[in-house]
């Protein structure tokens, strides 16, 4: 192992930690922001560090300083258990947290020969990593609502449990299905798999490929995560917070922040398997590095296009009707923010240009094409993400009883229907 | 009683409704428009940015806090008839009267306290009032405050307050 292939370890590893943690503050800003300005409304825009309040997403870490500083209260009604009560919150999570652990960010990268995997765990089964560790999350929810010794909450525990019978085996059958397509458990091969053409034309990816198998997964990993159209473990007009009823401060934001870890592991896992993962469409990986030049060029133009639109909205947007006396620093934050974005992308300009004509090591061409292939992945995670949130704002909640009668009724055998042709057409074609 | 019985027609049957998808579809296209309207015109949601933006909706019919009117020579209108303080439900105007000695009328407050907290912003003490001597035109709807004495609003502050729609003095007395 050489130095450079240990440094890319500890790379992924930190991007991976940063990716699933750093995600939790923008995520829970972009649920408030989205829900009211879906709602017609402007939601948290104030909280601000020397006038610096990056659209609002300050407030999530003011929400952060509060959940910790909150004090921790102990119900004394919970005689047994007690530990187990305690660390519920933490399996959540950190099921939830491991679970992403799994998700290549870019495509392997070759240093001195040798092939390393750009994510956190580099291991190539990372489907069946994801359902066995993914899975494990439910548990801390069963266990905190059953220990809370609570009615609510027991029911909220009770409904968690009909939850996981019921979106399970459709999970895992339309999984089935992707493996059989892809003829892999490896998450990176599958991305590879899709940077081809289907058709001629068509990119390869998952939701062409396989549509119902895609929409089969996506609606059992929304039940999965626990979010609307699913909440049905929680219900503030049923059953109060229903399992999280008894626990306060960290306790509390452990499950909160769960919530948001596992709808972002969700959101990775569904656009790896069926969105094309860290690729562009048409575009694989070899391509990019055998057309070095053409890419690097390709990225010289866009990049200043994307932050010149970013500027014009930020100078359209970031400002306060003239009826209101003062923009608070509005004004003088565009600035800033408008200066630090031109810069950066003088400095991608200047590196693009001394790789492109200067150095001619293919170290670095693969590196640069890693860093993109990791804001592709960021990019439309987030996008998969804001889908998550906007469906949270759209859709009513189900009966947990309907919940049931949909996994099994359609869902199930939907997708071994699925599964059956899938198995034929692949048998036939090979 | 057959004819008294109505059918409602039930939905939700036919194979549209029972894919969902549709609906759904239906429903993220209205969610989308919404937030991709106001994400590109933020200044197009409206909403009012209080405090730094004050309301526009206050309207002459608008109750705001109380003011003591004034004559058109600049002395109390009020008579102390008590009027108000008995008209009152939550029994917050507290008046002690004195004679007068400006030979207007016989009779002026020497004390007009009302308690702000008890108040309930009725509007009878403005109904019940002969000589157009209290009024709730002032549109001020925010009241702040240390201490609960700071909501008891004395005689010199009610005089205070300007009326904000024209009118200013008193209209019956002059
Ligand atoms: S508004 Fe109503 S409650 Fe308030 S002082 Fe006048 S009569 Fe009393
Ligand atoms: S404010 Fe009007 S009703 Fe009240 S005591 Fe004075 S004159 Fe009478």
């Amino acid at each position: 192992m050489s130095t450079l292939s240990i440094v890319i370890a500890i790379v992924s590893f930190v991007l991976g930690a940063l990716l699933a943690l750093l995600t939790i503050p923008v995520l829970v800003w972009l649920e408030r922001r989205i829900a009211s300005l879906v709602q017609d409304r402007l939601g948290p825009n104030r909280t601000n560090v020397f006038g610096f309040r990056l659209g609002g997403v300050v407030q999530s870490f003011a929400d952060v300083v509060k959940l910790l500083l909150k004090e921790e209260y102990y119900p004394s009604h919970i005689k047994t258990g007690r530990w187990l009560f305690m660390l519920a919150p933490v399996i959540t999570f950190s099921a939830a947290l491991l679970a992403f652990m799994a998700i290549p960010f870019a495509d392997t990268i070759l240093v001195d020969g040798e092939a390393l995997r750009v994510q956190a765990l580099p291991i190539d089964y990372g489907v069946f990593w994801y359902l066995a560790i993914g899975a494990i999350g439910v548990l801390g929810v069963i266990f905190g609502g059953w220990l809370s010794h609570n009615k609510y909450a027991l029911l909220g525990a009770a409904r968690a449990g009909s939850m996981v019978i019921s979106y399970e085996l459709p999970l895992g059958l339309s999984i089935l299905s992707f493996i059989i397509t892809y003829n892999t458990i490896d998450f990176n091969a599958m991305v590879q798999w899709q940077s081809g053409t289907f058709f001629g034309f068509l990119p390869a990816w998952g939701i062409l490929v396989q549509p119902l198998a895609s929409i089969i997964l996506i609606v059992a990993l929304f039940a999965e995560t626990n979010r609307n159209p699913f909440t049905v473990a929680e219900g503030e007009s049923e059953i109060v917070a229903g399992f999280m009823t008894e626990h306060t401060a960290m306790k509390f934001a452990m499950y909160f922040m769960g919530e948001y870890v596992a709808m972002n592991t969700a959101s990775a896992v569904i656009i790896t398997m069926i969105f094309g993962g860290y690729q562009i469409p048409w575009v694989s990986t070899e391509m990019m590095l055998q057309n070095f030049s053409t890419f690097a060029i390709a990225l010289m133009v866009s990049v200043p296009v994307i932050v010149f639109l970013l500027i014009k909205w930020m100078r359209k947007n970031n400002t306060v009707r003239p009826t209101v006396s003062t923009d608070g620093g509005r004004n003088f934050e565009t600035k800033v923010l408008s200066i630090a974005l031109i810069s950066m992308t003088v400095l991608i300009e200047v590196i693009l240009l001394y790789l492109m004509f200067f150095a001619d090591s293919a170290l670095a061409n693969s590196i640069t094409v890693m860093l993109f292939q990791i804001v592709v992945f960021v990019v439309k995670l987030m996008l998969f993400n804001i889908f998550f949130i906007l469906i949270r704002w759209t859709v009513p909640r189900f009966r947990y009883d309907q919940v049931q009668h949909l996994g099994w009724v359609y869902l199930l055998p939907l997708s071994l229907l699925n599964l059956f042709i899938t198995a034929i057409i692949v048998v036939g074609v090979t | 009683m057959k004819e008294n019985i109505t059918v409602i027609p039930r939905h939700g049957d036919s194979f549209k409704d029972k894919l969902f998808l549709p609906a759904i579809y239906d429903g993220v296209k209205v969610t989308f428009k919404h937030l991709f309207n106001n994400v590109t015109d933020i200044n197009a949601v409206d909403t009012l940015e209080y405090p730094e933006e004050q309301p526009r909706d206050i309207t002459e019919r608008y109750r705001g806090l109380h003011r003591l009117t004034h004559r058109s020579d600049d002395s109390i209108a009020c008579v102390a008839c008590f009027m108000c303080s008995t008209a009152c439900p939550s029994n917050c105007i507290f008046i002690e009267a004195i004679e007068r000695d400006d030979e207007k009328d016989e009779k002026m407050p020497k004390s007009f306290f009302i308690d702000t907290l008890e108040c309930v912003f009725c509007g009878y003490c403005v109904e019940a009032c002969p000589c157009d001597a209290i009024r709730m035109d002032t549109g001020i709807f925010s009241l702040t405050g240390n201490s609960r004495e700071d909501f008891v609003m004395d005689k010199e502050q009610l005089l205070s307050h300007k009326g904000a729609f024209g009118e200013e003095n008193s209209c019956a007395r002059d």
